[in-house]
């Protein structure tokens, strides 16, 4: 009578130890929970994108830079990106060997943005390119437009002090620990503060495209840097 | 770091733009760029295999040999390209490093080779990528325990035993003890006093047969006391004599007290004497017999003897994570199986699992799959998991293991290297050794060539059967020349070996009678001349000491045969007369017994060197 009793307690154990494990196998094959770590890896996309810039004569017309300039710019490019586009992770990779005391990541997000000019998330050849006319072989309205272009995060025409703070912490940062004098925690806070006060004519707490080209051009410092580059190629 | 994306430093130039405006302070001037070199293409024309590259590429490491005016040694202005004699397959690694910024090594290549060629174009292995640095440094540490090993040997065979100290020379004994038959006795009497002592352990437990008076059975050491007393005292006194040895002949005695050898010798023989001391009272002889135990550790002594024993040793020791590991997973299935199957078989009647820890007995005997049968579950349930439970015993106890055997087999594979080098070394130095003398005769027939040609031209004996040498490839001819010229520039000459134990022995008999060369024949034996009984000392070691040797006593001897020689000169003249005016005897060589005398005496035998007038005449 007692065993009878401990049996059917025993074949009781087996039954919700079997329906534990049913439902954690249920569980796992709706998706709701994972038992392995690379669950990653088949996110991944399988197609690599191939992308083959424009002809080099279109590319001579479009960009100020003359053909044996475009190849070797595109030698390298192609070097470092087989695939011929740039996602914003190699960018980072690459901007932060030239910085290696610091983080360059933050900076370089702000510059994939910049050169991302239709914002499809990868940069390739010929947006590479006509970004790098401007900067080199661009009047001074342009290099300003497109620095405005940098700092304007949301691209709403203003730049607010957040957005000008982001950018002065990614430039900060990109300094690494190692400076001297050492840097404080409120230098850059102050930097913007500096900048806006040259900058914010109005004073309403914005600076707009025509502020910004203005107050450039009659800062001799300004100008004269931005010709430094100029035969950078 | 960042010369591997040297091509986007423009861009990274222009995208500083961005900072113009916030900053404060001006610029500062950018550096002058130097009229820009042209952009042209380089042709790298290694042993045949053309490369080629741009020359940006190649300058963005200027401190390796490629990237800086180093390259220019190498300018071919015949063909406009650069050439280089060595190997094409390793230098696309090289050229690969200028393009890409990493550095990779391939697996089928040789590392000494690679490291060479690394160190000819001038680029250190440290930039070696991820990729590939495991590997390199896994093959750059078995090529270096191979040469230490080689050096082991050397320093260990050159070092001889007259320089030692007694103290270093009983260490040393102990270490190897091939050196010395002394060593190699002591070393098997040791190992059979182990075996007896450990036998005479086991045996002494076995039961002996019944004494009449008493009822039960006795064991043999009970019986034989004391034979078998006897027999543990001689064997501890030779343990105790050897561990007190080899503490006096340590080098570093602390170091040596540390060693696990020297603790397992210390815990072999204490039980002995801590009986020894211990009276015969019943309270302590309980532990007493627990220290008996510790006899058995004598056993472990047989690991100096045996090279496997330590390898299994070793390969435990270098395994131990994985041990722990399978310890650690082992203990977690066995409580949980235990509890499982406490809990199950909690309900049948007269169940042997009466507690959790009475269950691990039976959860460890299944999952080792020994199954004694002294547990078993009665209820389904608990048959359930028992079956279970001996099933995952299979996969845990399983997966570790091959851990530990390829440990075992790669450690054990290793020592199998090493042995057979050190069994090959003696036929690689005798390699050696036959190239040497091949160079040293090649040697010896260039120069009774060259001095029969002369002799012949100078003496017109036209009949003279001479082996007319085929011409010998230039090298040859000039490596020749070259030892000629050194032996001119050292007043010395280039013997083989036989002509120069002959030599010695010549010299030893020379210098006891004093007399001059005529005396020149004389007993070969009998005269234990220094020399030769110093070589058949040196024949037990290393062939390299022996040569130093000999090298050193051709020095020494010199002088005395330069005595002789000029009486042997003096003599000459008046041997030669005026047959041979135009030969000016002006170095006397006592070699080459091949070489007929003016004086027609002929012998052609080294072994009757001994007994003939020979001179040897070479014209100035």
């Amino acid at each position: 009578m007692l065993s009878a009793i401990w049996e059917t307690e025993g074949l009781q154990t087996v039954g919700i130890v079997m329906l534990v494990f049913a439902s954690i196998k249920l569980l796992h094959l709706l998706g709701l929970i994972s038992f392995s770590e690379d669950s990653v890896e088949d996110e991944l996309e399988l197609s690599t994108v191939r992308h083959r810039p424009e002809g080099l004569e279109q590319l001579e017309a479009q960009t100020r830079f003359s053909r044996k300039e475009l190849q070797i710019l595109y030698r390298g490019f192609k070097n470092e990106c087989p695939s011929g586009v740039v996602n914003e992770e190699t960018f980072k990779v690459i901007y932060a060997q030239f910085f290696p005391q610091g983080d360059a990541s933050t900076y370089a997000h702000f510059l994939f943005n910049a050169f991302d000019t239709d914002h499809n998330g990868s940069v390739s050849f010929e947006d590479f390119v006509m970004g790098l006319s401007i900067l080199l072989r661009g009047s001074i309205q342009e290099k300003l437009n497109w620095a405005f272009n940098l700092y304007d995060i949301n691209k709403d025409g203003y730049i607010t002090k957040e957005e000008m703070l982001d950018i002065m912490k990614a430039i900060y940062d990109m300094m690494g620990k190692c400076t001297y004098p050492a840097l404080r925690e409120e230098a850059p806070q102050q930097h913007v503060e500096v900048f806006f006060q040259k900058m914010d004519k109005n004073k309403d707490g914005v600076v707009t495209i025509d502020e910004f080209i203005d107050c450039c051009q009659n800062d001799e410092n300004i100008m004269r840097s931005m010709h430094l580059f100029e035969n950078v190629l | 770091m960042a010369a591997g994306v040297a091509a986007w430093l423009p861009f990274a130039r222009a995208a500083a733009i961005g900072w113009m405006p916030v900053a404060s302070t001006p610029m500062p001037i950018p550096p002058q760029e130097k009229k820009k070199g042209k952009d042209g293409l380089i042709i790298l024309n290694v042993s045949g295999t053309k490369f080629q590259t741009w020359r940006t590429t190649l300058e963005r490491y200027p401190d390796t040999l490629l990237g800086s005016t180093e390259r220019d040694f190498f300018f071919h202005e015949e063909t406009n390209e650069y050439f280089f004699d060595r190997d094409p397959d390793i230098f696309r690694h090289i050229l690969n490093f200028y393009r890409t910024g990493k550095l990779h090594y391939p697996r089928q290549e040789c590392i000494s080779a690679y490291d060479e060629e690394l160190a000819f174009f001038g680029i250190i292995p440290e930039i070696i990528g991820d990729c590939c640095y495991e590997e390199y440094k896994d093959r750059r540490r078995e090529n270096a325990e191979r040469l230490q090993d080689d050096e082991e040997m050397d320093m260990s065979n050159d070092v001889t035993p007259v320089n030692l100290t007694p103290r270093e020379f009983l260490w040393r004994a102990f270490e190897n003890p091939h050196t010395s038959t002394l060593a190699l006795v002591f070393y098997y009497v040791t190992g059979f006093f182990i075996a007896i002592s450990v036998m005479a352990n086991v045996v002494e437990t076995v039961p002996c047969g019944m004494l009449p008076s008493r009822a039960k059975e006795l064991s043999c050491g009970d019986r034989y006391a004391l034979a078998f007393f006897c027999l543990d005292t001689a064997c501890v006194m030779i343990f105790t004599v050897e561990y007190l040895l080899r503490l006096i002949a340590a080098p570093s005695r602390y170091k040596f007290m540390k060693s696990v050898m020297s603790v397992i010798d210390v815990v072999a023989i204490m039980p002995y004497y801590i009986g020894l001391v211990m009276t015969d009272n019943d309270q302590v002889s309980g532990a007493f017999v627990t220290l008996r135990v510790f006899r058995v550790f004598r056993i472990f002594k047989f690991s100096r003897h045996s090279a496997g024993l330590r390898i299994l040793g070793y390969t435990l020791k270098s395994c131990a994570s994985e041990l722990g590991f399978l310890l650690f997973s082992l203990t977690m299935a066995i409580i949980i199986f235990a509890t499982v199957m406490f809990y199950a078989e909690k309900g049948s009647t007269a169940s042997k699992f009466t507690s959790i820890p009475a269950a691990f007995w039976y959860t460890i005997v299944t999952m080792t799959t020994l199954g004694y049968g002294d547990m078993v579950p009665k209820t389904i349930v608990g048959k359930v998991f028992g079956s279970i439970c001996s099933l995952s015993g299979v996969l845990v106890i399983a997966l570790p293991v091959p851990v530990i055997v390829s440990n075992f087999s790669r450690i054990y594979h290793q020592s199998q290297r090493s042995e057979k080098r050190r069994a090959q070394r003696k036929s690689r130095l005798a390699r050696i050794r036959a190239a040497k003398i091949r160079g040293t005769n090649v040697y010896m027939r260039y120069k009774q060539n060259g001095q029969i040609n002369s002799l012949e031209e100078a003496s017109k004996e036209a009949g003279k059967a001479l082996v007319a040498k085929a011409r010998s490839p230039p090298f040859e001819s000039q490596h020749n020349h070259l030892l000629h010229c050194l032996e001119k520039t050292t007043n010395h000459e280039f013997v083989d070996e036989q002509t120069f134990q002959a030599n010695c022995m010549e010299i030893s008999v020379m210098n006891k009678t004093g007399s001059c060369a005529s005396s020149l024949s004389s007993s070969p034996h009998g005269l234990s001349s220094c020399c030769s009984r110093r070589h058949r000392k040196k024949s037990s070691f290393s062939l390299p000491s022996t040569n130093n040797q000999e090298l050193s006593t051709i020095q020494i001897r010199e002088r005395p045969v330069a005595n002789s020689r000029s009486s042997l000169n003096a003599k000459l003249d008046g041997t030669l007369k005026c047959d041979k005016p135009y030969i000016t005897p002006s170095m006397v060589s006592l070699s080459a017994p091949v070489v007929t005398t003016s004086d027609g005496h002929g012998s052609t035998t080294t072994t009757a060197y001994s007994q003939s007038n020979i001179v040897r005449v070479s014209a100035l």
